[in-house]
Order: C-alpha cells, then structure tokens, then sequence
C-alpha cells in the first residue's frame, strides 16, 4: 500500500518537464526564501523523496508549506495534480517516519 | 573540496541565510527542462552584488566551478551544474532599479522576470520587447544569457537589440565588478563587450544588474488568425503582407496537426481548416478599421479559411485567438507522452528545436522537416516565427531506449543539415549549452570558418582563464 503510493508519487512526479509555468500562480513562492517553496520545487522534491531521498529540513518545509490550493494545476502542461502529490507525500513521510521511529525504539530496548 | 566545507565558508562570507547544502534542495537546482540531471554542491542565493563577488573570488581562489542560474528554463541545457560546483541562483536579485521615460532605460536586477518587469513599465505606457513564450518565468539575466527572442522577434530582435550596459562580475581572484558598455543609446566603446556577453550563456561572467533599452506601447493592436490548407498559400499571404510595407508585430505559424492537437489540448472545438497563421499589426486607433478589412481581405484572397479579426489586443485575448499559438509547448509534451502511454517504464525526453532559415526559404524547410518525420518515424510537432523564419520542430523519444535514443541523435543531426543547407542557422535564440556544441561547430565548419570556433575559445581563456564558469558550454 504504502509502496504504491511511492510509486505513484514516483510516476506523477516523473513528468514535470521543469517549465516552471505553475510558479507564476503560487501564492508561497514569494514568501519563500528560494524555489523550494513552488510547486516546481515540491514536485521535484516528492519525486527525489519518493527516489529514496532523505527527508530534509527544505523537503519538508517545502512540502509542509504548501496551501493546498490547486493554483499550479491550472498552469501545468502536463496536467500533474500538484496538490495531490503534496498530500501524498506527506502521508508517505507521517508512515515511514513511524517505521524509523520504531527501528529506533527497537535499538534502545 | 568537500560539500560541508563549501558551505560553511561561503556562509561566512555572505551569511548562512544566503547558501544551503541541503541535499533535498539541492536536487532541484541540478535539473532542467531537458531532462538532464547535474550535481550542484551548493546553491547561493545573493542579494546584492557584493555576494557575487565574493563568492566568484572564494571559487576562484579554491578552484570550484559556478553555474549561474535564472528561472533554469534554458532548453540547451545551459544553466545545468554539469560537473560538481557552486550554483548561484538570482532569485532573490530581483528588483526595478529604476526607470527613466527620458533616457529610455530600465535598470534591473538579473533575476526579475520578464512578465514582472513588464507589469511595472507597462503602468508608464512602455514595454521590453523580448517576449519569449516562458516570459512568465524567465528571468532577465537568463534570458540576456540565452540571447532570448520572442514572438516579437521580427519586429523587435532578440536580447541583443535590447541590451545597453551590464554590470558584470569577472571569475578573477578578487571577484571584479566592472560596467561594460553605456546608460546612453549611443555608446562606442571600443569592442562591443555587452553584445559578447548576450548569449555568452554565463560562460564569460556573471551579470548583476543591467541597463536595457524600453519602448512605448503601441496605441493598438490588431490580430487576426486564418488557416491554410496550403504552406504556399500562407507564405504567400506572408509575403503579401510585407510587401505592402507593414513590419507586423508578430506572425506566428503553427503546421497543422501541431495546431490540432494544441486546440484539443486545451478544450477548443475550434475548425482547424489548415496551417495557421496568427498575425498581429500595431496601428493607431484610427486606422484600425482600415488594417482590418485589409487583412481580412487579404487572408481570404490567399484562400485563408476560419478567419477571426480582433480590434485590440484585448479583444484579441478576450476572444482567445492567442491560445492556440501559446499551448505550442503543452502539444509538444502532449503528442510525446500520448505516444508512450502504453509504454512501461518510458522516461521522455522531449527534443525542441530552435533552427532559423531565411523566411523566403521556409516552405522548403517545413517539406524538409516532413521528410524526416518519415525517415526517422518521430511525430514532429511545428510552430514557429514566419516573421524571422525561426522553427520549433520538436520530437519525443524514450530516453530508456537505446535505438530510439541513437535515432534521435540522427534526427537531430539531419535537421542540422537541413538548416544548414537552406542558409539557416542551428540556434535562434535557446542558445548552444550543451546540446548544440556540436552543431555549432558543424555550422561553422559548413560556412569555411573554424578558425572562429578557435577565437572563440580563446576569449572564453581570455575572460575565465580557470575555466571555473560554466565550463564544458557553448565551446
Ligand atoms: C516552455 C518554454 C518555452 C520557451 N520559449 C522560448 C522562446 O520563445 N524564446 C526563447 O528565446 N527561449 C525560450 N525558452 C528557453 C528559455 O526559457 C529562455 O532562454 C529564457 O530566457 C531563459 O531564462 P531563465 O531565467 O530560465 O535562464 P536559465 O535557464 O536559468 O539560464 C540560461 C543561461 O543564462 C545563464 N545565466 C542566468 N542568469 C545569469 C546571470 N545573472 N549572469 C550570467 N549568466 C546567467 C545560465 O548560466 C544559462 O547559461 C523556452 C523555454 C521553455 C521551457
Ligand atoms: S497548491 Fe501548493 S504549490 Fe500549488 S499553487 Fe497552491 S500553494 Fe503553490
Ligand atoms: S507547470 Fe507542471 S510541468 Fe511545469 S514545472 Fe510546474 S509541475 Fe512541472
């Protein structure tokens, strides 16, 4: 279950073409301190997570800082639902925080 | 040198606030639109020039190499941190220095957008010109870099008409800043260092603020769109339109496939009757109804069908005679990943290409493009400028796929040809980057003059004698 929402995340993700159209519309990225802070960024940073990448401090305040609001959707050419990405791969973070959180408990009992 | 160092001396340098070394973060400044992925070591964010300086001087004292970054929407690959360096990102450079009606200047900040900077001036009644179709997100310094055009290319050039002074900071020990060329119209200055620096691509130096020339607003515009079922008819329909002295603001060309699959693209159930021709004429407002009924009359004589007129801009927008023209980019990705749909596992790359033949050879270059499609087997999808005789063939292929990555690469190589062989060049506007180095040498080497492809790497030793800048670019 949990796999498959990985790879999902992987799959949409994967075709960001990087044309940056959605930053224009973004109500965050002029508040941020740099790209991270766009959908352009969160996609590509869901996409380098759900790759195996660590969860960063910058991963998660760009995908923690995002409103939600569907904005980007209207401008992407390739139709990725950017939101929903979003909500994915904070899911995805809360469960395999859990799982480290375990490992952990684990190794200090 | 090590990342974590790398960090931790340019936050001493410019404040921690300025860099990160987060991997996360980092991941998304060593991509670009082509699908290539670099390695950025560190990302800079300065607010000023001093940053700049410093942090060139400390790459340069420590052999480390910088890549500059706009909106990195460059489609030649030439924002990419190919090797391991530094990348200096100029978003937060973004500010109108100011803007002065008498002298016809603007000075700017390299990272403001296009569109953002033609909110502002437009308030006044002026305009910059260079409009490329990612205006929305490229930034001024990219776009100076990339010696960018737009739809109004014909009437209005590219960067390099538009360029007056540039603030600049050389990869020399101590990060120099130094003003080249003039606030004034008029400027001799030796050699024309500004216009090296249009679309030296962030190989030469980095630019921190820049003088560029503004222009009023025409009074009105009028637009009109028409489709042809032959390219001789719409050429020649172009051809009657310049004869009769008008220089026309912009004159857009979408072949006709490429402009079925745009409409359907974006929901338009619109008759798509042939090649479209989308035109537009500034004129003052009252002669409005005169360049109407001509046009109007003009198109329908060359067998136009579907034709639409607008009387302003506005209306133009209103009535979405643009939106054809501007969903280009979304029917190229459209076309490449309907194809591989069934496909698993397919990584696209989408190839969009960016020749320019004389516009009286343009037929021949459309029938040429034709040819390869059948050749290769790639759907090409076609829009371009009449106006200036710069076409955006672009292809799809699955970059997972041996064979159909080599036969790209042949795709790629006939279309050098073709271009070539009709006197055209291999790059208009998105620059050379990594992608068109060989081309580049092959256009010269075509035109007896490789000998230039040797100066050329001369002024780069010239200007970066550690190779620290954007190396393995343009040359
Ligand atoms: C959908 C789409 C449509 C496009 N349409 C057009 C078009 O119609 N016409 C056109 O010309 N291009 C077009 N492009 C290409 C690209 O958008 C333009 O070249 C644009 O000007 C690049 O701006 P940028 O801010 O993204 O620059 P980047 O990609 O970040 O950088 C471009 C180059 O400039 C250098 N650079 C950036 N800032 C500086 C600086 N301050 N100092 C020194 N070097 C610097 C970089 O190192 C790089 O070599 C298009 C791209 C896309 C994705
Ligand atoms: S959904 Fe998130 S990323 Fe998209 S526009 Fe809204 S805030 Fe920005
Ligand atoms: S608009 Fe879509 S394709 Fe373009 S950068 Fe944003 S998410 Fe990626």
């Amino acid at each position: 279950m949990l796999e498959d929402l990985r790879e999902w995340i992987k799959e949409e993700a994967s075709k960001c073409m990087f044309c940056g159209f959605c930053e224009t519309v973004c109500p965050t990225i002029k508040f941020g301190p740099h790209r991270g802070y766009g959908p352009r960024g969160r996609v590509n940073i869901a996409l380098y997570i759900s790759e195996g990448g660590k969860y960063t401090e910058e991963a998660l305040s760009s995908l923690y800082s995002c409103l939600l609001c569907a904005a980007c959707t209207l401008k992407c050419p390739a139709n990725i639902d950017i939101p929903e990405i979003v909500r994915a791969s904070r899911v995805l973070y809360s469960e395999d925080s859990l799982k480290e959180a375990i490992v952990v408990e684990k190794k200090v009992s | 040198m090590e990342k974590d160092k790398i960090v931790r001396d340019i936050s001493k340098l410019i404040g921690k606030d300025k860099v990160s070394g987060d991997e996360a973060l980092l991941s998304i400044y060593s991509k670009d639109p082509l699908g290539n992925v670099g390695k950025a070591l560190a990302v800079v964010f300065p607010e000023e020039s001093k940053d700049v300086s410093r942090v060139v001087s400390y790459a340069y004292k420590n052999d480390i190499k910088i890549y500059a970054q706009g909106s990195s929407t460059s489609l030649a690959g030439s924002s990419l941190p190919k090797e391991p360096g530094i990348v200096i990102s100029f978003e937060r450079m973004k500010k109108v220095l100011e803007v002065s009606l008498v002298n016809s200047y603007v000075l700017v900040e390299p990272g403001i957008r296009i569109d953002d900077l033609n909110l502002e001036l437009g308030s006044k009644g002026y305009m910059f010109p260079v409009d490329p179709a990612s205006s929305s997100v490229a930034t001024v310094g990219g776009a100076i870099n990339s010696g960018a055009g737009g739809m109004r290319g014909a009437k209005y050039g590219t960067m390099r008409d538009w360029v007056l002074g540039l603030e600049i900071v050389l990869p020399d020990e101590n990060g120099t800043i130094a003003f080249a060329g003039c606030k004034t119209l008029k400027c001799r200055q030796g050699y024309d260092l500004v216009r090296l620096i249009v679309g030296s691509e962030g190989t030469l130096a980095l630019v921190t603020k820049a003088y560029l020339k503004i222009t009023p607003l025409p009074e009105t515009v009028i637009v009109a769109l028409a489709f042809f079922p032959r390219l001789e008819n719409l050429m020649e329909a172009v051809v009657d339109i310049k004869s009769q002295r008008v220089q026309p603001y912009i004159l857009e060309f979408l072949e006709k496939r490429t402009a079925e699959v745009a409409a359907k693209s974006i929901g338009r159930s619109i008759n798509i009757d042939g090649h479209m021709l989308l035109a537009g004429i500034d004129v003052n407002r009252e002669a409005v109804d005169r360049y109407v009924e001509w046009i109007e009359k003009l198109l329908k004589e060359h067998g136009g069908k579907g034709i639409q007129t607008a009387r302003s801009w506005q209306e133009a927008e209103e009535r979405g005679l643009f939106d054809i023209r501007r969903s280009l980019f979304v029917a190229q990705s459209k076309m490449a990943r309907e194809i591989y749909k069934n496909v698993n596992n397919a990584k696209i790359m989408l190839l969009i290409e960016d020749i320019a033949v004389p516009p009286s050879r343009l037929i021949e270059a459309v029938k040429g493009l034709k040819e390869l499609e059948k050749k290769h087997g790639f759907v090409t999808m076609l829009g371009g400028h009449v106006g200036d005789g710069n076409l955006h063939p672009s292809i799809g292929f699955n970059m997972l796929d041996p064979e159909e990555t080599k036969r790209a690469e042949r795709w790629f190589e006939d279309l050098v040809d073709l271009a070539i062989s009709l006197d055209g060049t291999v790059s208009s506007e998105h620059g050379i980057g990594i992608t068109k180095k060989e081309a580049l040498r092959r256009e010269l080497e075509a035109r007896g003059s490789l000998k230039l492809l040797e100066i050329m790497k001369d002024i780069k030793k010239v200007f970066d004698p550690k190779n620290i800048l954007n190396p393995g670019k343009v040359v």
